[in-house]
């Protein structure tokens, strides 16, 4: 192994692996202070997001579907990164998608699998539309996109809440919800226990197809290098602001399939609350899973399980609140983003290891 | 539609109280983005402010203390963010991401384990920060009404401003602040620590914040729920944008944020306009900016690149003529 793949795989597999682990030695002091056993609490809470008892009572699977849309908007995050461009935007372009195939789930009739793809094509066009504008913005006048997408996603988040509180609400009642989908909008889940359905075999589609583009396709390369480096793109002949315009189109367009899934698969409709951080959320797992569309996804289920273990497992079976999940969350997404923390140190053991083996063969040979 | 009836001193009144906790947490971004460093978590300070001013109003029986005591915790998370930016290198945007998940989270967290509570905790003896008449104004008949009579946190976010604009424009720390911002490289080649300056930045910030946040718990209301700041941190990142990062603007956009409130609130109790109509309004005004802002750049540019090209061809034709009547 020479230096430079040890220091890849020391960047790719040591530092998340070490940040998990000290995002849970910190949160540990927060189970402490509850009055319970960290590892009795930790147990209860992988117990209870990663294990299967029966097919209709299965941890995994709730997982599963709540993994889908993290695995989605992590996916955005990663195609608008690889272009250059720092999206936010993920939220807001899952709540357009959202709405879009809500409404369309029950304003217009056809027959069921057509229903569902066409409303599922609607919300990426939406979301893509979405993610499009404040590519062109940053491109074309240099609005950076980091803002434009903040105001972008809270127009989106009082523009879905004033949708479903007047012209498209349901009824009076004390939340604001949109009218029930048709039936022949539905996905229908694989097993009636769980929400978790088709929208997770698309995701995972969404996740080899994302890979390929980026990897093997020459848009995919033209996105990447504009992304990595404009100017030797530009002078290689690629013409980089076109591929930053079609990063961020596709990006919001995968947004918007994760609010077509979670409006058509999960709620049956459009809802208050209905995102509750899902773009947040994505986006550190496509931080936390190195940019890359496999790592992405493979945090973003482990979020989510996290995330239904802290629900299930600690809240109900070690009385651990359960926002203590998002805490530890947060936590390793601090140690993972402090990468130079481990580093250092992994070359200081690395160093000294080497130093007692050289000293020890120095000793035989004597 | 009797406009009357809707502009009343109330509505002014209103949305003043509205405005306050965006104008203070915008003022807290407005000396950050002059530092060069982006604080996209004024939403976690403003809501850690918002725990712990009620706790510590609950504990310490003075409303006032507590009030001092979350802008102490705003200021000290303000400190932890720097540290763990400058020290650690961790990016700014990650960070900020980070802490709102972290403080989110945890507040309901403490909430449960300690409050028993599930949603909003209270108690009968916190007591809502007192409004204080000025005296002399409040006789001006209507008029005394508009600018008398809030709590201290208000009349705090009208100094603030003014003291943030004598800070910025007119002492030391604040000429390092905007070179700092401006570029970082030369003004460390002055001497000015970047490191000092964007620390206490971050902590102004967060005293802020947090006292915008307190405001929220024990000055407008008298009770903690979950997700209090509701959004509010993000609105006052672009209020500070919108306010070009210039104390006095970004005071006047953060009360036009609050009225736009205050008004949709109105309009919803006296017509049927609904509320959320007027409350996306500025958040469209400043995506609006943003772009006119970057337009009058590019402009400026092409402009500029037009006058230096006419001007090159200028002087090359007059060389080129000096050069033939040489020959």
């Amino acid at each position: 192994m020479d230096a430079e793949t040890k220091e890849r795989l020391i960047r790719s597999l040591m530092v998340p692996i070490l940040a998990i682990i000290s995002g849970l030695l910190v949160a540990s002091i927060f189970v402490l202070i509850a009055g319970v056993n960290p590892l009795v609490a930790y147990g209860e809470l992988f117990q209870a997001g990663f294990s299967c008892a029966s097919l209709t009572h299965c941890n995994l699977f709730t997982t599963l579907q709540l993994g889908t849309p993290l695995i989605l908007t992590g996916l955005s995050a990663v195609v608008a990164f690889r272009s250059g461009l720092f999206s936010l935007g993920q939220e807001g372009q899952l709540l357009l998608g959202g709405m879009m195939a809500a409404w369309l789930g029950y304003a217009v009739h056809l027959p069921p699998v057509v229903h569902t793809l066409f409303a599922m094509t609607a919300a990426m066009l939406v979301g893509g539309i979405y993610g499009w504008f404040p590519g062109v913005l940053r491109v074309k006048l240099g609005v950076n996109e980091i803002i434009s997408t903040i105001v972008l996603n809270n127009i989106a988040i009082l523009f879905v809440r004033y949708l479903i509180n007047f012209p498209l609400r349901a009824d009076q009642s004390t939340t604001a919800y949109s009218p029930l989908i048709d039936q022949t909008a539905r996905m229908l889940p694989f097993e009636p226990g769980s929400k978790w359905g088709p929208g997770f075999i698309i995701a995972i589609l969404f996740v080899i197809a994302v890979t390929i583009y980026l990897f093997r396709t020459r848009p995919g390369y033209e996105e990447r290098m504009s992304g990595q480096a404009p100017f030797f793109a530009r002078f290689g002949g690629v013409p980089s602001e076109g591929a930053a315009i079609r990063g961020m189109f596709f990006s919001g367009a995968i947004s918007g399939m994760a609010g077509a899934i979670q409006a058509l698969g999960v709620h049956y409709r459009m809802l208050d609350g209905f995102s509750a951080g899902l773009g947040f959320d994505g986006l550190t797992a496509a931080i936390l899973g190195q940019v890359h569309p496999v790592g992405t996804a493979l945090v973003a289920l482990f979020f989510a399980g996290v995330r239904q273990g802290a629900q299930v497992g600690l809240q109900f079976s070690a009385h651990v609140p359960r926002e203590l999940g998002g805490g530890i969350i947060a936590l390793m997404i601090v140690f993972v983003a402090a990468d130079q923390l481990y580093l250092a140190n992994i070359h200081r053991v690395s160093a000294w290891v080497g130093r007692i083996r050289g000293r020890r063969t120095a000793e035989e040979r004597a | 539609m009797d406009w009357g009836n809707l502009l009343t001193v109330d509505l002014v009144r209103s949305g003043v109280r509205l405005g306050t906790p965006v104008i203070l947490a915008a003022l807290g971004g407005t000396i950050c983005n002059r530092a060069g460093v982006l604080n996209l978590a004024l939403e976690g300070m403003m809501l850690l402010g918002s725990f712990v001013g009620i706790l510590a109003a609950f504990f310490l029986h003075s409303t006032y203390l507590g009030v001092l005591v979350a802008g102490l915790s705003g200021g000290l998370l303000g400190a932890v963010f720097a540290l763990v930016y400058l020290r650690y290198r961790v990016d700014l945007i990650v960070l900020a991401i980070a802490i709102n998940l972290f403080i989110a989270e945890m507040t309901v967290f403490f909430m449960r384990t300690f409050l028993g509570d599930v949603g909003t905790w209270s108690d009968p003896s916190i007591q809502q920060l007192p409004d204080i008449s000025i005296p002399l104004i409040d006789r001006i008949p209507e008029f005394g009404r508009l600018l008398s009579g809030y709590n201290a946190i208000v009349y705090f976010s009208w100094f603030a401003a003014v003291g943030m604009y004598f800070l910025l424009f007119h002492t030391k720390f604040g000429r390092h602040v905007r070179a700092v911002g401006e570029n970082q490289a030369a003004a460390e080649t002055a001497g000015i620590s970047v490191q000092r300056v964007q620390t206490f930045a971050l902590v102004i910030s967060g005293f802020l914040c947090a006292f915008g946040g307190a405001f929220l718990s024990v000055g407008h209301l008298t009770l903690f729920t979950r997700n209090m700041s509701n959004g509010r941190g993000w609105i006052a990142v672009t209020a500070a944008l919108f306010g070009q990062n210039h104390p006095f603007w970004v005071f006047l956009t953060g009360a036009f944020f609050g009225f736009t409130d205050a008004f949709g609130i109105r309009l919803q109790t006296t017509t049927n306009i609904p509320p959320a109509l007027v409350q996306f309004l500025p958040q469209v005004f400043t995506l609006l900016a943003l772009i006119l802002v970057a337009a009058r750049g590019k402009i400026r540019e092409a402009v500029a690149r037009r006058a230096f090209r006419s001007r090159a061809r200028q002087e090359r034709a007059t060389h080129e003529a000096e050069q033939m009547s040489g020959a």
